[in-house]
């Protein structure tokens, strides 16, 4: 048996020995794109190729490990030409000069205009007056709720404002034991921005002002707690959110698009009985911007090819088709004219969101900060710790994180 | 001859393996010690001219960092309730095993083999289940006993207990079989010879099994106090780190800092301090055994 | 077998009694896996989770095998499981030399060996990939195989059984004029079948799962492996469970019967007799 295994193995290291770097076939563009996006994007990229003389080749990379694969791209220098972003993902990878400025051919791709696309969405282009990715497809947070067990406490449309959630998330969680108004995501780092911003608060990064120690932020947290502290959100990991959501246990939360599609599927049950909603609001109703862009690498070998078939993808009648073979969120404002997504009343909430939504404070240390913030309200809901004192060590941390 | 013999083969039949080690992991493991030195983040990798040695700096602010004496802290003890905890368990159910050869018993094999090859989201998914404090099981079965509900993931130290139940239960199936496979080993002879001498079931277990497991045990037991001082799987998939940053372990901080926050400098330090830990405990465990072989 | 008749039938149930008890509970996750690969997607997260599916459905399956490149995968996965055969055969070597020759550097190689187990393998994948990449075995099959071929694990293992080897059996056979290589292989190798058969079994888990540098090492698609395949399945924010538990157990089924190839010989034992 192992002489079978050594023979075998010798005939192999025969056979592979012939493979070779791919070759530097300059009519090709090498895309990276994630998860199910890489795969859709495959077939998808066809209607490129026929109006182009550029073929292109799509690499589907997992979502978990695309961050390693990004690194090893960064070090080696042997990264695609165009590449997918996570918006939270863009400052990181633009400070380390790993993204080709894009802001000189902005004349020549007229899709590449600031102009076309929502002014959260810009925010995520942009890394120190350059211009690093152009935004492909876009998320946003928004209220969904059961509108069965809201009227039940007297709201025939949803909460619309602040106090008008606590008021009927309060009802809610009245209903007995095991009962919640509102859920939380507690892991989810960008819901106490969102709620910061509602109240006004504003980071100023190009004056290295990050605003913690503000009363918007500090008076944002305390409401985000508080629901934890009067028992309206559930502080354990309970039942799987979707779930919760079908038997009535937490009739309202806040998610991205994704989530109608995985609700329709898992919970057919209570369809027409619930709805999404603009966020409820406080000085303002803003919520939060993700998505992703496309970029080209500072590595590429065909640079030209890239820009070309980014500019194809944010074509307003291609972001239509995408919209609907992804079932994902176009970028472009004027897509949103076409009456398939406006009259469409899931899509048209997210649209009317849009208009008011911020990507995370645009710097590469973000992700780091928002842990660090989730790290201090544990300590406040679950450790008890007090919130004046939490908050200013955050604030330090946080600073001392920036100046890095 | 013989001499020269002896001086060309052994260097045969390493060269391939050893060679290999050299260039994937040797290698890379001093370039990871050099780099601890530096302040390489992403930019660095981007642009190696952006790296600046800091010396110790990583080193020390490490020792200052609460969150990495915390992983610490939390791996000690991972380490001294799980391993000892894993041995045993083995090492019985080997025993166990071993008692038959029937049908029955090789069944049983594959059964108790099964939590290693369970993929790592169906485990966590049902130990998610288990240990639910509202809907678990666990409560479920103890409020019928009429104990209070259990914060199984929700209290830093029970949490850390739970983590080590779930990886003793996923880390018994590898040991087992290692232990199974020394257990044949031992030449039938001995035990008849045993047996006729009228030995109890325990005198030939401990002066005669257990003795004669040595090589395999010492294996096992410094193959699991490498991968529990490395513990960092469960807490990845089942808590994050958390509750409170109570069941972060060493290697889940140098993962987040160096994966999660782009930090290699530092993150690669603190992978030296635990390399440094790592060699204490093993060669204290190699001189334990010289003296009981010499013994 | 002269001392089973010896034991009570007693004793014997109750040995059986207790390894079903803990076999139900090391094994309901595994059930949960497999029978979960059979349910909606609207069951699979039910509370309290449930081991028989109320709606059972094969659709998982078929969209599995429908939405993978599954041959060019499959044949990928195999290669490289092929290879760490290879691998297997020269961390045996490795183990052999370390455990039954003298020579110089033999301690110093071993702990060399053994400290390579003792870094987590996540600082050492950029240099890892580096001197690949410098090898120019970036988006080769090459580059996937080979930092996988030696194991310290595996070495230390090898070296730990053929230990207890009795010296004098391969002096006997050197004295009846033996090569190295000839004891190597017809000697060494069926006395170590049980530790043999382990290995096997491991190597090829390790193989057949191999997902990190096929992903890293891959500018192509047409060198990933099934358990790449599988991740892409998974969305940036929703997880469709009943797909990754229908892919889990595709992916058990294999190392099943691998298992049950091997495990007869983990038990079947050497007999002295048998060498000569």
């Amino acid at each position: 048996m192992m002489l079978l295994i050594v023979v075998l193995s010798a005939v192999l290291v025969g056979c592979s020995g012939g493979d070779s770097e791919s070759s530097g076939d300059n009519n090709e563009v090498t895309v990276w794109a994630m998860g199910e996006e890489g795969k859709l994007l495959k077939d998808f990229s066809k209607g490129f190729e026929e109006n182009s003389d550029y073929t292109v080749d799509v690499q589907a990379i997992p979502w978990d490990q695309a961050h390693d694969k990004l690194l090893t791209a960064v070090a080696s220098g042997n990264g695609p030409d165009v590449v997918q972003l996570g918006t939270t993902w863009v400052p990181e990878f633009a400070e380390a000069g790993a993204l080709k400025d894009l802001s000189e051919y902005t004349e020549d791709y007229d899709s590449f205009a600031k102009e076309n696309f929502f002014d959260g969405a810009v925010e995520s282009m942009e890394y120190d007056d350059q211009v690093v990715g152009i935004p492909w497809y876009l998320d946003t947070r928004v209220l969904f709720y059961r509108t069965d067990l809201l009227e039940e406490v007297g709201y025939d449309e949803a909460p619309k404002t602040w106090d008008e959630l606590k008021d009927a998330a309060g009802q809610l969680a009245d209903r007995g034991d095991g009962m919640y108004g509102l859920d939380i995501d507690r892991n989810d780092q960008i819901t106490p921005f969102i709620f910061a911003w509602q109240n006004g608060y504003e980071a100023k990064l190009e004056n290295n002002e990050l605003n913690f120690d503000t009363p918007e932020f500090k008076e944002a947290i305390e409401y985000y707690t508080s629901y934890f502290e009067e028992g309206i959100s559930q502080t354990q990991q309970g039942k799987d959110i979707t779930q919760a959501f079908a038997d009535g246990s937490k009739p309202m939360f806040f998610s991205g698009p994704w989530m109608v599609n995985i609700i329709n599927d898992q919970a057919p049950d209570i369809e027409g009985k619930w709805a999404t909603a603009v966020m409820p609001k406080k000085e303002s109703n803003t919520s939060s911007m993700g998505g992703s862009v496309l970029s080209v690498f500072e590595s590429a070998d065909n640079p030209e090819g890239g820009m070309e078939f980014i500019s194809y993808m944010t074509e307003t009648e291609t972001q239509l088709d995408w919209a609907e073979t992804s079932n994902t969120l176009p970028s472009r404002t004027e897509a949103w004219e076409d009456p398939m997504l406006k009259e469409d009343e899931m899509f048209a909430t997210f649209g009317k969101q849009m208009e008011d939504a911020k990507p995370g404070l645009q710097t590469e240390q973000f992700e780091r900060i928002a842990q660090e913030l989730l790290g201090s309200i544990e300590r406040i809901t679950q450790g008890g710790a007090d919130l004046d004192k939490e908050l200013e060590s955050f604030n330090e941390e946080a600073k001392s994180l920036l100046e890095k | 001859m013989k001499q020269l013999l002896n001086n060309r083969h052994p260097y045969m039949f390493i060269a391939p393996a050893v060679i290999l080690l050299t260039l994937f992991s040797v290698i890379p493991i001093i370039v990871a010690l050099v780099i601890s030195f530096t302040d390489m983040n992403l930019k660095g990798l981007a642009n190696w001219s952006a790296i600046s040695f800091i010396g110790l700096e990583n080193y020390k602010e490490l020792f200052s960092d609460a969150t990495f004496i915390k992983s610490v802290f939390n791996t000690f003890f991972y380490v001294i309730i799980g391993v000892p905890l894993v041995i045993i368990a083995s090492l019985s159910i080997a025993l166990l095993l071993n008692y038959g050869t029937s049908w029955i018993f090789n069944t049983f094999r594959a059964v108790y083999y099964m939590p290693s090859i369970t993929n790592i989201i169906a485990v966590a998914v049902i130990w998610g289940y288990l240990y639910n404090t509202e809907y678990g099981l666990f409560n479920y079965l103890l409020s019928l006993l009429t104990v209070d509900n259990i914060p199984w993931l929700e209290e830093p130290t029970i949490a850390k207990i739970s983590l080590i139940i779930l990886a003793v239960w996923k880390g018994i199936g590898i040991n087992m079989i290692i232990f199974l496979a020394a257990l044949q080993g031992i030449p039938k002879s001995y035990y008849e010879a045993a047996e006729m001498d009228g030995a109890s079931r325990l005198q030939v277990l401990f002066h005669i099994t257990l003795p004669l497991l040595r090589y395999a045990t010492f294996f096992v037991t410094v193959t699991t106090l490498i991968g529990w001082m490395q513990f960092f799987e469960e807490p990845f998939v089942m808590t994050d780190g958390g509750p409170l940053d109570g069941t972060i372990s060493i290697a889940l901080f140098i993962y987040q800092e160096g994966f999660r926050y782009s930090e290699f400098g530092y993150a690669a330090a603190g992978s030296f301090i635990l390399f440094a830990m790592i060699i204490i405990v093993t060669v204290f465990q190699f001189k334990l055994q010289k003296k009981d072989t010499d013994l | 077998m002269a001392t089973a008749t010896k034991r009570s039938k007693a004793e014997k149930s109750l040995v059986i009694l207790l390894l079903i008890i803990g076999g139900v509970l090391v094994s309901l996750p595994f059930l949960w896996m497999i029978s979960s690969s059979f349910k909606p997607e609207n069951e699979v997260l039910a509370i309290p989770p449930t081991i028989i599916p109320d709606n059972p459905t094969i659709e998982n399956y078929i969209n599995l095998f429908t939405s993978m490149n599954f041959t060019v995968y499959l044949r990928n996965t195999i290669i490289i499981v092929l290879f760490s055969f290879l691998g297997l055969l020269f961390n045996a070597m490795a183990g052999y030399g370390l455990a039954k020759y003298e020579f110089k550097g033999r301690e110093r190689i071993f702990y060399l060996v053994l400290a390579t187990m003792m870094i987590p393998g996540q600082v050492t994948m950029i240099p890892v990939y580096l001197i690949l990449n410098s090898m120019g075995l970036t988006n080769t099959m090459t580059g996937i195989i080979l930092p996988g071929l030696a194991v310290a694990f595996s070495i230390f293992l090898f070296r730990q059984f053929m230990i207890t080897i009795p010296d004098d059996l391969i002096e006997a056979a050197r004295l009846d004029g033996a090569g190295e290589f000839y004891i190597f292989f017809r000697l060494i190798i069926p006395i170590a079948k049980p530790i043999f058969a382990v290995q096997g079994i491991l190597t090829f888990i390790a193989g057949w799962n191999s997902f990190l540098w096929p992903l890293i090492i891959a500018n192509d698609e047409s060198l990933y492996t099934l358990s790449v395949g599988l991740s892409l399945l998974q969305g940036q924010y929703a997880n469709n469970f009943a797909l990754q538990m229908a892919g889990a157990a595709f992916m058990v089924v294999p190392i099943i019967i691998i298992f049950a190839f091997f495990q007869k010989y983990i038990v079947e034992g050497f007999t002295m007799s048998g060498i000569k």
